[in-house]
C-alpha cells in the first residue's frame, strides 16, 4: 500500500471545476477523433527532435482534429514546448513529419504556417501599441487599412481591450498583457492557434478567469487550439483531450474524464489528481474480476481491464472519493480494510480523511460534507472502516 | 539629530560632483569665455585682460566688444571649418554606425559564453595609446605603406594609393577609433531584445528581413541615438586625427584652434572659437542626456 497526497488542494479544484463547465460544455458530445472518416487538422508522423545527444521529444505519433482545444500536458523539460515550437516551425524535427490539413509543413518557415502562437512571455512588441500590436499579422499580408482596422476592432472587442488600444505594453497590467498576447494570436483568424504556457504568469484567481476566456474564444471563433501546461488542473479545465508526455514519449492520448478514470501509468495517476497506490500479485481472475494479494495481506477483488495473468505484479490506484469512510464496519463490503484516522484536511465543502492502515501505510479517503451537523463526525483517532467496490479502482501494470 | 546628520551626508553626496563640475569645468570655461573677451597683444602672456578687478565691472561692461565673435562670423574661414567638421563628424558618425551596427548584433546574438570575450576584444584597442594607433594608421596609409603593398602583391592596383592626408584618412581614423563607442551602446540595447519578439514576427508572418527592421532596428534605436552622439560630439572637435592623416584640404575646427592658439598665438580668438565650439555642441549634448535620462525612465 502506498499513498501518493501531495497537492490536496489542487485536486480539489480540478474535480471541482470538472464537475461544473466540463459537463456542461456544448463539447459533450464533440468526440471527432472517434470518427475514423475524418481527416486530422494537425497529425504528427514519427516526431523526434535530438539536441546534440539529449533525446527531447521521441517518436511522437498524434492526430489532432479540427476545434479541438488540445493540451499537451507535462512536467518541465518533458517535451511538450518543443512539440509545439516544432509545429510553429521555430524547431526542426530531427525526424518525422508535421502535417497541417492534409498539407506537409515539415519544411515550411515559420512565418508561411497557418499557426498563430501566443508565447509564455507574451512577445508583445514594446514599440507598438495595443492596436499595433494586434495588427502586425494582418499589415504582414499586405491587407487594406480599412480592413485590418475592423479585424483589429473585432479582436479588441472580443477580448475587452477597446479602451486599451493606444496604450503600450509597459502601460498594461499582467492579465491585460496575456489578453493582447491572445488577440494577436487569433487576430489573423489562422486555424490552428497554439499556446505555450499562456497563462503561467497570472496569480491562481486570475488564471482561472483566464482560463474560461480561452474556453470562450475557442468556442466562439471555432479554431483549433493546442495548448501547453505543466498545470494538471487548467489541462482538465479546458481541454477536450489531454496528451500526457512524460521525457519525450506520449503516454496517453485521452479526455479529462479518461485520463482521471482511466491512467494508463501509474504517473498519470499520480500526476492528474490524488490517488491511493496498491501493490500485489494478482491470485485470482475469474467473471470480469481479479484478485489482488496486497502486500500486507489484504486482499482485494477489482474489475480490470487490462489483461493481467496469475502472478503478475500489478498496482491498485484508488481515488480518494472512491473510498468510503465510516465508524462500523461495512456489512458486505467486497472491499474493506480498518484503520486508525491520523490527520482530517477541512476544506468546506469536502473532508480529507488520512487513515493508518497498517504501520508506515496511509491511504486518503475524501468526503463530500453533505449534511449540516453530523450527530457523531469521524475525528483524529477514531478506529474506521475503509471500503470500496470492485469497479471503485484501476489495475495498473506499468 | 541622526536625520539632521542623514541629510547633511546626503549633501555632501550630491555636492561632490557639482564641486568637480565647477573646479574642472565651469571656472576653466569662464577663464576661457573671459579671454575671448580680450584683446591680443605682444606680450606674455600674449592677450590684455579687458576686465581686472581695480577697474571695475563698470567699465568692463562699458568697454564690452564682441569683436573677435564678429571677427569669426564674418570671415568664411571659420564659419567654413565649423561647417566642414560638422560635415566630417556625421558622415563619419554614419559610417561608423554601419560598420559597428553589424559587429554589436554578431555579438548580441553569439553564444552567451562568447560574449564576455567579445566585448574584450572591442575594449582591447584601448590598452594602446591613441596616438600610437593613428601613428599605425599612418603607416599603413601612406603610399609605400602596408595597404599599398598588400594591394599591388595581389595585383589589385599598380599604383600606390593616394590616401594619406586627404580627407579619405580622416574618415578611416575617425571610424576606427570611435569603433568602441558605437558597439558598446548598440550591443546593449541589442543584447536587451527579448528573442521571443523575433520569433512572434516570424510567427505572424514577417519573414526575417522585415522583422529586423519592423523589431529588431526600432528596439536598437536608443543605442543607436546614444551611439551616434559619442561619436559625434568628441569628432567634431578631432584634433589629432586630421592633423596626422588628413591633408591641407581637411578643414576642421581642431585645427583651425591649434593653429589659432599656436601658431598666430591669438589666445583671444582661439578662446573665441573654442566658446563657440561648445555653444554648437551644447545642442547635441543637451538631446544624448535627454536621451540617456527616458532611457533610464523607461528601463525601469
Amino acid at each position: 500500500m502506498g499513498v501518493v497526497t501531495a497537492r490536496d488542494q489542487q485536486a480539489t479544484n480540478a474535480s471541482s471545476q470538472r464537475a461544473g463547465p466540463r459537463t456542461a460544455a456544448p463539447q459533450s458530445g464533440f468526440a471527432p477523433w472517434k470518427n475514423p472518416s475524418l481527416p486530422p487538422i494537425v497529425r504528427f508522423e514519427g516526431i523526434t527532435k535530438r539536441f546534440d545527444d539529449f533525446v527531447a521529444v521521441n517518436d511522437v505519433t498524434l492526430d489532432i482534429y479540427e476545434k479541438e482545444f488540445f493540451a499537451l500536458l507535462g512536467p518541465s523539460g518533458c517535451g511538450k514546448s518543443t512539440l509545439l515550437r516544432m509545429l510553429a516551425g521555430f524547431e526542426r524535427p530531427t525526424q518525422g513529419k508535421t502535417i497541417v490539413a492534409g498539407q506537409d509543413i515539415s519544411d515550411l518557415p515559420p512565418y508561411q504556417r497557418p499557426v498563430n502562437m501566443m508565447f509564455q512571455s507574451y512577445a508583445l512588441f514594446p514599440h507598438m501599441t495595443v492596436e499595433g500590436n494586434i495588427g502586425f499579422g494582418l499589415r504582414q499580408e499586405g491587407m487594406p487599412k480599412n480592413l485590418i482596422a475592423e479585424r483589429v476592432d473585432e479582436a479588441m472587442g472580443m477580448l475587452e481591450l477597446r479602451q486599451f488600444a493606444k496604450r503600450k505594453p509597459n502601460q498594461l497590467s499582467g492579465g491585460q498583457q496575456q489578453r493582447v498576447a491572445l488577440a494577436r494570436a487569433i487576430a489573423k483568424k489562422p486555424r490552428i492557434v497554439l499556446l505555450d504556457e499562456p497563462l503561467g504568469a497570472l496569480d491562481k484567481k486570475l488564471r482561472q478567469q483566464a482560463q474560461f476566456e480561452l474556453m470562450r474564444i475557442q468556442e466562439t471563433t471555432g479554431t483549433t487550439f493546442i495548448i501547453v501546461t505543466h498545470d494538471q488542473e487548467e489541462a482538465m479545465t479546458v481541454a477536450s483531450r489531454i496528451a500526457v508526455m512524460e521525457k519525450g514519449v506520449l503516454v496517453q492520448v485521452a479526455t479529462p474524464g479518461d485520463i482521471y478514470e482511466n491512467p494508463k501509468t501509474r504517473y498519470i495517476a499520480g500526476f492528474i489528481g490524488d490517488v491511493n497506490i496498491f501493490e500485489g500479485t494478482v491470485s485470482a481472475i475469474g467473471d470480469g474480476c481479479i484478485e489482488i494479494n496486497a502486500k500486507d495481506g489484504y486482499q482485494f477483488k477489482t474489475r480490470s481491464s487490462e489483461p493481467v495473468a496469475v502472478g503478475q505484479q500489478v498496482c491498485l490506484a484508488l481515488r480518494p472519493e472512491k473510498i468510503r469512510i465510516a465508524h462500523e464496519q461495512p456489512a458486505s463490503a467486497v472491499n474493506a480494510i480498518p484503520g486508525k484516522v491520523e490527520d482530517i484536511g477541512y476544506l468546506g465543502s469536502i473532508s480529507h480523511y488520512h487513515v493508518r492502515t497498517a504501520p508506515g501505510e496511509r491511504v486518503t479517503a475524501l468526503r463530500a460534507n453533505a449534511a449540516h451537523t453530523v450527530e457523531r463526525p469521524i475525528s483524529w483517532e477514531d478506529g474506521v472502516w475503509l471500503d470500496w467496490p470492485v469497479d471503485a479502482g484501476v489495475v495498473l501494470t506499468g | 539629530m541622526s536625520a539632521k546628520a542623514n541629510g547633511l551626508g546626503r549633501w555632501y553626496v550630491i555636492a561632490a560632483p557639482y564641486l568637480w563640475l565647477l573646479i574642472f569645468f565651469l571656472i576653466p570655461f569662464f577663464i576661457v569665455f573671459k579671454l575671448s573677451l580680450s584683446d591680443v597683444a605682444t606680450a606674455i602672456p600674449p592677450y590684455i585682460p579687458t576686465f581686472s578687478w581695480s577697474e571695475g565691472i563698470g567699465k568692463f561692461i562699458s568697454q564690452l566688444d564682441f569683436e573677435n565673435y564678429t571677427f569669426i562670423f564674418g570671415d568664411p574661414l571659420y564659419v567654413n571649418a565649423y561647417l566642414s567638421s560638422l560635415k566630417i563628424a556625421a558622415i563619419s558618425t554614419v559610417l561608423t554606425l554601419l560598420v559597428a551596427y553589424p559587429m554589436a548584433y554578431g555579438m548580441a546574438r553569439a553564444p552567451r559564453a562568447w560574449q564576455p570575450t567579445l566585448m574584450m576584444l572591442v575594449i582591447l584597442p584601448f590598452w594602446t595609446s591613441f596616438l600610437i594607433r593613428i601613428y599605425a594608421w599612418i603607416a599603413i596609409l601612406k603610399p609605400e605603406g602596408f595597404l599599398t603593398m598588400f594591394l599591388m602583391k595581389l595585383g589589385i592596383i599598380s599604383e600606390p594609393l593616394q590616401i594619406m592626408n586627404t580627407t579619405t584618412a580622416v574618415y578611416i581614423g575617425i571610424v576606427y577609433s570611435y569603433l568602441p563607442f558605437m558597439i558598446l551602446p548598440l550591443y546593449a540595447s541589442l543584447e536587451k531584445i527579448n528573442p521571443a519578439l523575433l520569433e512572434a514576427a516570424q510567427d505572424l508572418g514577417s519573414r526575417p528581413w522585415r522583422a529586423f527592421w519592423q523589431i529588431t532596428f526600432p528596439l536598437s534605436l536608443p543605442g543607436v541615438f546614444a551611439g551616434c552622439l559619442l561619436v559625434f560630439i568628441p569628432a567634431v572637435g578631432e584634433f589629432v586625427i586630421p592633423d596626422l592623416l588628413g591633408g591641407s584640404d581637411t578643414l576642421m575646427i581642431g585645427k583651425t584652434l591649434w593653429n589659432e592658439f599656436f601658431n598666430n598665438r591669438d589666445w583671444p580668438l582661439a578662446s573665441a572659437v573654442a566658446v563657440i565650439l561648445l555653444l554648437v555642441l551644447t545642442i547635441p549634448i543637451v538631446l544624448f542626456q535627454r536621451q540617456q535620462q527616458n532611457e533610464r525612465e523607461s528601463g525601469r
